[in-house]
C-alpha cells in the first residue's frame, strides 16, 4: 500500500522540483539581466530602462560597451565597481548621458530628474 | 627663385619671432612628498617603468628635451604636460581621495592595456619610453592590485573612525 503511494508522491515532488527549477531559469531569462545582488531595485529599474540597452555585453554599440558594460560591472570586483561608479557620477554630473545624439532619435530615453537623482545618489555611495 | 627667397626669408622671420612667445612650460618640482612611489604602493620594477614612460607628462618631475624650448614644438610639449598632469599627476598622488585614486588606477589599466598610453607622438621622440607587452602586463597587474590596496586602506581607516 505504501509503495503504491511512494511513486506518485515522488513523481509529484519531482514535478514540483523541475517546475521550480525551470521557473527560476525563466525568471532570470525574462529579467533583462541580473545586477549586483545588493543593487537597489530603484537603481536597477533605471539602469534596465535607460542604460542597459547600449551598455551590455552583447551591445552593438561598441563605444557604449567599451565605456561601460553592466554585465561586466556586475561580475567585477568591488574596487573596479567603485571606480566605475566614480566615472558614472562624473558623466551624469556633466549631463553627457544618454548622449544628445541618441536622444535626438529617442527623446523618451532622457533621464527624468528623479531617475538622474537616483543614479547619482547610488553612484556616490561607496557601499559594497 | 626670387619669390622662393622671399618665402624662405618670411618663414625665417616668423620662426625667429615665435621664439619670443612664452612657452609656458609647466614648472619642474623635484621634492614631491605626496608622490605615489614614496607612498609605498609601487614595486621597484613598476616604479622604474613609470619613471621612464609616464613621469615626463604625469608628474612634476618632467624632463624637458631641447626641442621643448624651441617654438612651435615647445607649445605642444607644454600642452601635453599640462593636460597630462591635470589628468593624472603621480607627484600629487596623496592629494587624491579614494575614489579619484581608484578611477585613475582603473584608467591606467585601460589606457595601458589598449596601448593609447604612452602617446605615440611621445614614444616617437622617446623610443626608450615605449612599453613592450611584458611591461604593459606588469603595469596592469600592479594597477589592479593597487586598486584593492587603496580600497583596503580606506576600509581600515573607516573601521578605525
Amino acid at each position: 500500500m505504501k509503495k503504491q503511494f511512494l511513486l506518485p508522491t515522488l513523481a509529484v515532488l519531482g514535478l514540483l522540483f523541475f517546475q521550480g527549477t525551470s521557473k527560476k531559469t525563466t525568471d532570470s531569462e525574462n529579467s533583462l539581466h541580473v545586477m549586483e545582488a545588493d543593487m537597489p531595485a530603484n537603481v536597477k529599474a533605471v539602469v534596465d530602462q535607460k542604460c542597459y540597452g547600449c551598455h551590455n555585453a552583447e551591445s552593438k554599440n561598441e563605444k557604449g560597451k567599451k565605456k561601460l558594460d553592466w554585465d561586466a560591472f556586475e561580475a567585477s570586483k568591488r574596487s573596479k565597481q567603485l571606480a566605475a561608479k566614480g566615472k558614472i557620477l562624473e558623466v551624469l554630473e556633466n549631463g553627457d548621458m544618454p548622449p544628445a545624439k541618441f536622444l535626438e532619435n529617442k527623446p523618451e530615453g532622457k533621464l527624468t530628474e528623479s531617475e538622474l537623482a537616483t543614479l547619482m545618489e547610488w553612484s556616490k555611495s561607496k557601499k559594497k | 627663385m626670387k619669390w622662393g627667397l622671399y618665402l624662405l626669408g618670411g618663414l625665417s622671420v616668423i620662426l625667429i619671432g615665435i621664439q619670443f612667445v612664452p612657452n609656458n612650460l609647466p614648472t619642474v618640482e623635484t621634492a614631491n612628498p605626496g608622490d605615489i612611489i614614496a607612498s609605498g604602493i609601487v614595486s621597484d620594477d613598476v616604479a622604474a617603468i613609470l619613471k621612464t614612460s609616464c613621469y615626463s607628462c604625469h608628474s612634476n618631475e618632467s624632463i624637458y628635451p631641447w626641442y621643448s624650448y624651441v617654438a612651435p614644438s615647445s607649445w605642444l610639449v607644454a600642452k601635453d604636460v599640462r593636460e597630462g598632469r591635470e589628468e593624472l599627476n603621480f607627484s600629487n598622488w596623496q592629494d587624491y581621495d579614494m575614489m579619484e585614486k581608484l578611477e585613475k588606477l582603473d584608467d591606467i589599466t585601460i589606457e595601458v592595456g589598449e596601448g593609447t598610453m604612452p602617446m605615440g607622438i611621445y614614444t616617437l621622440m622617446h623610443p626608450t619610453a615605449s612599453l613592450n607587452d611584458v611591461q604593459r602586463e606588469k603595469i596592469i597587474a600592479w594597477a589592479e592590485d593597487a586598486m584593492d590596496v587603496v580600497l583596503e586602506e580606506e576600509d581600515e581607516e573607516g573601521d578605525e573612525e
